[in-house]
């Protein structure tokens, strides 16, 4: 008997959701088929890759990341030189000061600084909370305020703030609202619902499932957002359709592996081909378990996972 | 799996106020009744109009433009005893939101309706029984047979045949219960769907205790397989529990909403 092939896609498909305007916006999910399946069926929308700039500037960069930005002293200017790499979809704007347990800064001056990265470049923009629930529910809000037009990615809305987040993001400013949750499919869901309970349209919703550096508990993010693919796809869940974004660089950079210095670990070789290394590996695994978009930090990762999905998708 | 179907059952004529509305042509009491049967959660309609002799195919294809016209093409459940009421109202189907539902075929003198699901591409409930109530497990799988393989023969597919036990009232009918909830677990084990009136079984009951039967069996239906019942989807407690059956089954994935959606 000959051997028919039969298409794995499903009757069910993720949002699409845009981020950004005009013609650098990007288009997330769309697709049928499980990540990278793009032998079942066409692949709607290839995952995007953004780069990750924070309000400390050069100041916290690893020493690889900063020659790239070398002669900029503004964030602003960083933001501009980060939009020439290559494979560069997005730029991502973490404001990590905001966290009342670190510097502390205003909501005030991370907002002003929020407006100067907008104006500084005309990719999608995601802007990345400090990470604090009460904070953030103040941050992201007068955030969301800051960029209107601009059709942001707010990143994010949590179980404990996302009235006032997602409110403002999905309802007063028609931003797109991340809802996160941290390797727990119940409560992935659970955001989902309250998010459009609270009137926030579906398709303005990217979530981010949870994150971990390959090899720090990952398999609890892998198998998160396997499970959510499957109940999406298969089960048609509409309250898990929406795309998956995954900020790997926050993790990945603060491991020991890209941290420790050569001369202090000679047998790990080189140290920045280490962080590098890790930041591929990490994104490439979010992109097969399911991630429509991640967020890395150093260029020669953006370029790596870019080629990658060209060459897959 | 996939999760549980509930047809509902409130648009039938046995209720006076819909066989009005049906025999005037009068769309808003319709309309009510299938809204408040949506927004509680039924995924399928049926729409039994009677036997509807003569008018049956006017009626049916009014019925069923009506109906997804204003409810975004809800699936529907056509039930009547004129075939040519049902051929009538297909023609006037949209599939966009799932194949129409033929109720229903039995191994008696109804098997053509099966004839007829096949040459729609449309879903047939498939009553294990002919004439009189089936005496036991045996005869009603006799019938399963038959009808399968009449469907099959027909160019249907398997999933497309929703077999019906046929439900027995408790009241008068209480040693035959425990055989309906293993015939269900026949046809589960055999990878067929299975649906049915299942609230007869407390017909004759107090009001008040009806949706307490109606929960429990649903609950034990679904654990013997159970696809898909024909029910009154604004009972709560009923539709409470085929939720939370689905969650226990792993047709849903539990989020502490569940109840809402």
């Amino acid at each position: 008997m000959p051997f028919t092939a039969k298409s794995g896609k499903f009757n069910a498909s993720i949002n699409t959701v845009t981020v950004g305007t005009g013609d650098k916006a990007i288009k997330i999910g769309g697709e049928n088929v499980l990540p990278l399946y793009s032998f079942d069926a066409a692949i709607e929308n290839a995952p995007k890759v953004g780069i990750e700039i924070t309000d400390f500037g050069m100041e916290n960069e690893p020493e690889c990341v900063k020659k790239y930005y070398e002669g900029c002293t503004t964030v602003a200017d960083m933001v501009k030189k980060a939009a020439t790499f290559e494979g560069v979809d997005f730029i991502s704007f973490r404001m990590e000061g905001g966290d009342p347990n670190g510097a502390n800064k205003s909501t005030e001056e991370l907002v002003a600084m929020l407006k100067e990265v907008a104006e500084a470049t005309d990719l999608p923009l995601v802007v990345c909370g400090s990470k604090n629930v009460e904070k953030d529910s103040e941050l992201l809000v007068k955030a969301a305020e800051a960029v209107q037009g601009k059709n942001a990615l707010i990143l994010a809305a949590k179980e404990e703030n996302y009235k006032a987040v997602g409110a403002a993001a999905g309802l007063a400013y028609n931003q797109v609202v991340g809802a996160e949750s941290s390797v727990d499919i119940n409560l992935a869901k659970q955001l989902n619902v309250l998010m459009t309970q609270l009137g926030v349209n579906a398709g303005s919703v990217v979530m981010n499932v949870g994150t971990a550096a390959a090899g720090y508990g990952y398999e609890y993010v892998a198998s998160t957002m396997q499970r959510i693919k499957a109940a999406a796809l298969s089960q048609n869940d509409a309250q898990l359709q929406m795309p998956i974004i995954t900020p790997v660089a926050s993790e990945v950079w603060g491991t020991k592996e890209a941290t420790q210095a050569e001369a202090d670990t000679p047998e790990w070789g080189d140290q920045e081909k280490r962080g590098i290394d890790m930041e591929v590996e990490t994104a490439a695994a979010d992109l097969a378990c399911g991630s429509n978009a991640v967020i890395l930090k150093h260029p020669v990762s953006v370029a790596t996972i870019s080629k990658l999905i060209k060459e897959l998708v | 799996m996939a999760k549980f179907v509930t047809i509902g059952e409130r648009l039938s004529t046995t209720a006076p106020a819909v066989n009005k509305a049906f025999l005037e042509r009068d769309p808003e009491p319709i309309l009510k009744r299938a809204k408040q049967q949506l927004d509680a959660g039924a995924v399928y309609l049926d729409v039994n109009i009677g036997p509807a002799e003569g008018y049956g195919p006017d009626l049916m294809k009014w019925a069923v433009q009506l109906l997804q016209g204003e409810f975004d093409n809800v699936p529907l459940a056509l039930d009547t005893a004129n075939m040519a009421a049902i051929e009538a109202g297909i023609s006037v189907y949209n599939r966009a939101k799932g194949k129409p539902i033929v109720n229903s075929a039995d191994a008696g003198s109804r098997i053509e309706y099966l004839d007829l699901a096949a040459a729609n591409d449309a879903i047939c409930i498939a009553l294990c029984n002919a004439e009189g109530i089936a005496k036991d497990n045996d005869e009603r799988m006799g019938y399963c047979q038959t009808l399968l393989e009449r469907g099959l023969e027909h160019g249907m597919e398997a999933e497309d045949i929703w077999f019906d036990p046929l439900f027995l009232v408790v009241k008068g009918m209480q040693d035959k219960q425990m055989d309906i909830l293993e015939c269900i677990k026949m046809f589960s084990d055999m990878g067929l769907n299975s649906t049915g009136g299942l609230s007869n079984n407390s017909n004759g009951m107090p009001k008040h205790i009806r949706p307490i039967m109606d929960s429990a069996l649903v609950a034990m239906a679904m654990m013997q397989g159970l696809t898909s019942a024909i029910v009154n989807p604004n009972d709560l407690r009923l539709m409470e529990t085929i939720k939370s059956c689905d969650v226990f089954k792993g047709n849903t994935l539990y989020a502490d909403s569940y109840l809402e959606i």
